[in-house]
């Protein structure tokens, strides 16, 4: 169902499949035109790079947070959240490396130090407190995310990751439209009904 | 109350100590700021014209999969100066197999998940949304540089929008002081070489002084003496009649400075200065509380993108409070709305001037189509209030066309439709080209469900205004 949208979307729109065209005063200083201001595929400026370390490690960390989450809640639409990120960071990253590798760049190893934080942190939490702990990083991570996504779509060079970026950006709102939506429920139940969160 | 109060604490205390982590997260360093150059100007320059054709190409195409574009006049109706027609009909194009009253009759949740919602009502992007930055029609870049030898001609982009759907050049001028004079532009363009001769008797040295700032051009982000500009020669700047031509607009546009970053800034087509003694809120964002105030900070926005960093480096202009801005704000506030004959004290129509179609659309404007509840007659048809559409309940945000991110717009000043039929294209971006378009726009968004011959009636009505 989603698909079919996405094809009417895209349908009526022939706009969006075309390709970005940026402000030549960011282009790396040894780019190669594939014609006449074209750069070649691949070619990278240091907003493609940072971004790419950037939303690899963010994708890494919703991955496994949401592992940790599905298990430690007992709350149903959480653990559907969580089991969403686990797929949809998934395969979002795996995409992210197969065009990170056309356009070599190397790919950071495990957590940045600022999702290890914050990792420890959720590992320390039960209960309701874990819940929202983990909701509220899920918001701010996928604030930053779409900030970086739209950076991207502004900054960057290589068109195949301004495609990537164009593309995934309408899905990382939605998950963080779901997230605070989860969050302003769980955080009046925590308020509300303490008792049964805690009992659980 | 105590037993939740002692519960909900442990949990408040996690989030508090838990945010402190999150808010050392690494993010890029030129996400507010504007980055430097990579390269030298030759270097860019070169590119950007090799990439001009296919840019303008791009934006032809979105803005022909979007409107209707054509020349169709509307018979016997010219904007105030005589000088241009009013174009008929609406020109947003409908999705394959709807029409408006079918579209009407939906849910926003079913267009949006259909994707139904006309793409014309999108956020329309800056014709380079990765540059963006301050574009002039051709006929203003043609007068300056007849008159004053100035170049506003960018070699990156050229001007969207086709002539016949921008507002009358050089547009007419109406004051305040002297209503009895009407237009006194002698349909000309006010340019710095000869506004003292046009003007000489009729305004005071104060006013005289304030319209001479005005007309004096001054560094821009775009246009200026450094690596960073988008002009061919180095550039003495813009003036802020550049785009407010004879204090109405020619339609000029660039990004709002309010937006970060910047595949998310909306673009912003310039509004009239007509009526600004009015107005309590100046800026569709930023809500500015005076004439002074939106005059003084205009070279920071206008001018900067609200970015006074790079402003600094380019050679800003500061103009003095209680001197020069006061008098460039009294200037502009003796610019009057042009004559709308058919209207009372009350902003009413008259009842032995109006036509019956005419006094039909005041009567949905002020009935059924709930307009007036916004645009108050009385008020010069605003309501100094920003209000959100919530246009967003239509479509999936976070799409990106030409380059630009369709976020919701928020909340957006209600605009004045005093002399509505002067100023096309409509809304704070001109996404909307004609008067028809407006109607169709608002009677979707506020589920007005008005039937063809009340929106015909509400698009003559308008003209009256
Ligand atoms: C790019 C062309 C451009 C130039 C040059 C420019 N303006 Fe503007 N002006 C605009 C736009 C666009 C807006 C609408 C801003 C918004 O909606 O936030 C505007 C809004 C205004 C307003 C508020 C009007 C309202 O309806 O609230 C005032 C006052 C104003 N400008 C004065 C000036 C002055 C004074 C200068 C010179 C210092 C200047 N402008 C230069 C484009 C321009
Ligand atoms: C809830 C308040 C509200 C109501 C009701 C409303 N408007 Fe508006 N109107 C606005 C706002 C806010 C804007 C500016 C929107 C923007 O630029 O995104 C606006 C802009 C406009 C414009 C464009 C002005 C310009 O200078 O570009 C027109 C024309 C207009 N409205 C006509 C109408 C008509 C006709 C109706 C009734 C069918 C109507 N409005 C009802 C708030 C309202």
């Amino acid at each position: 169902m989603r698909a079919a949208i996405m094809t009417v979307v895209l349908a009526v729109s022939p706009c969006c499949a075309l390709a970005q065209i940026g402000n030549p005063a960011g282009l790396a200083p040894d780019t190669s035109m594939e014609k006449p201001g074209v750069p070649a595929p691949h070619q990278t400026n240091y907003q493609d790079r940072l971004f790419v370390q950037l939303i690899t490690a963010g994708g890494r960390a919703e991955i496994e947070f949401g592992r940790l989450a599905a298990g430690k809640t007992s709350h149903e639409d959480l653990r559907e959240f969580a089991n969403r990120m686990v797929d949809d960071h998934n395969k979002a990253n795996e995409q992210l490396k197969s065009v990170a590798d056309k356009s070599k760049i190397p790919l950071p190893e495990g957590l940045d130090p600022d999702h290890k934080n914050i990792r420890s942190d959720l590992e320390k939490l039960d209960g309701a407190a874990f819940e929202l702990a983990y909701l509220r990083a899920q918001i701010v991570d996928h604030q930053r995310t779409a900030q970086l996504l739209a950076w991207e779509i502004g900054s960057g060079e290589d068109a195949a990751l301004q495609r990537f970026a164009s593309e995934k950006l309408p899905t990382v709102l939605e998950h963080l439209d779901l997230a605070r939506t989860l969050h302003a429920k769980l955080a009046g139940q925590a308020l509300f009904a303490p008792d049964t969160q805690k009992a659980k | 109350m105590s037993r939740i109060f002692n519960l909900g604490l442990p949990v408040l205390l996690g989030a508090a100590t838990f945010t402190l982590n999150v808010a050392s997260d690494p993010l890029p360093p030129d996400l507010t700021y504007r980055p430097l150059p990579s390269l030298p100007f030759s270097a860019v320059k070169e590119t950007d014209e090799a990439q001009k054709p296919a840019v303008t190409q791009r934006q032809r195409g979105l803005l022909e999969s979007r409107y209707d574009l054509a020349d169709r006049p509307m018979p016997g109706v010219m904007m105030s100066g005589g000088r241009k027609a009013v174009q008929e009909g609406s020109r947003v194009k409908l999705p394959a197999g709807e029409t408006w009253s079918s579209l009407a009759a939906k849910t926003p949740q079913e267009i949006r998940d259909r994707g139904l919602l006309p793409q014309g009502f999108l956020p329309l992007p800056h014709v380079k949304q990765a540059a963006g930055g301050q574009v002039f029609p051709e006929s203003e870049i043609r007068e300056i540089g007849a008159d004053e030898g100035r170049d506003l001609r960018r070699f990156d982009v050229d001007f969207d929008l086709p002539d016949h759907l921008t507002p009358e050049f050089p547009p007419p001028i109406f004051l305040t002081t002297h209503p009895e004079l009407g237009d006194v532009s002698r349909g000309d363009l006010l340019t710095i070489r000869n506004f003292y001769e046009y003007m000489n008797g009729i305004i005071t040295p104060v006013q005289m002084e304030g319209l001479r700032l005005l007309l004096t051009p001054f560094p821009q982000e775009e246009f200026n003496q450094t690596e960073d500009r988008k002009v061919a020669m180095q550039s003495t700047g813009v003036a802020c009649l550049d785009c407010h031509s004879n204090f109405h607009t020619n339609g000029a546009f660039h990004l709002t400075p309010d937006v970060r970053p910047q595949a998310e800034r909306f673009r912003l087509d310039t509004t009239s200065l007509r009526g600004l003694f009015n107005q309590q809120i100046h800026g569709s964002k930023r809500s500015l509380r005076s004439v002074e105030d939106f005059t003084e900070f205009e070279q920071r926005t206008a001018y900067f993108n609200g970015d006074h960093v790079s402003a600094t480096r380019k050679g800003v202009n500061l103009p003095d409070r209680p001197n020069q801005v006061a008098m460039m704000a009294q200037m502009q506030n003796i610019i009057d709305f042009p004559p709308a004959p058919k209207l009372d004290p009350f902003g009413r129509l008259d009842p032995a001037t109006a036509s019956a179609l005419e006094i039909k659309g005041e009567q949905v404007f002020m009935g059924k189509g709930r307009c007036g509840e916004c645009h108050v007659p009385a008020q010069s048809f605003m309501d100094n209030n920003m209000h959100d559409l919530k246009l967003e309940r239509f479509y999936k945000v976070g799409q990106t066309f030409n380059d630009q991110v369709a976020i919701p717009d928020g909340p957006i000043k209600t605009f004045t439709l005093r002399g509505i039929k002067d100023s096309p294209p409509y809304l704070h971006d001109g996404r909307l080209m004609t008067l028809g378009d407006t109607v169709e726009f608002f009677n979707l968004v506020l589920g007005t469900k008005l039937d063809q011959s009340e929106k015909e009636a509400l698009v003559a009505y308008l003209l009256t205004l």
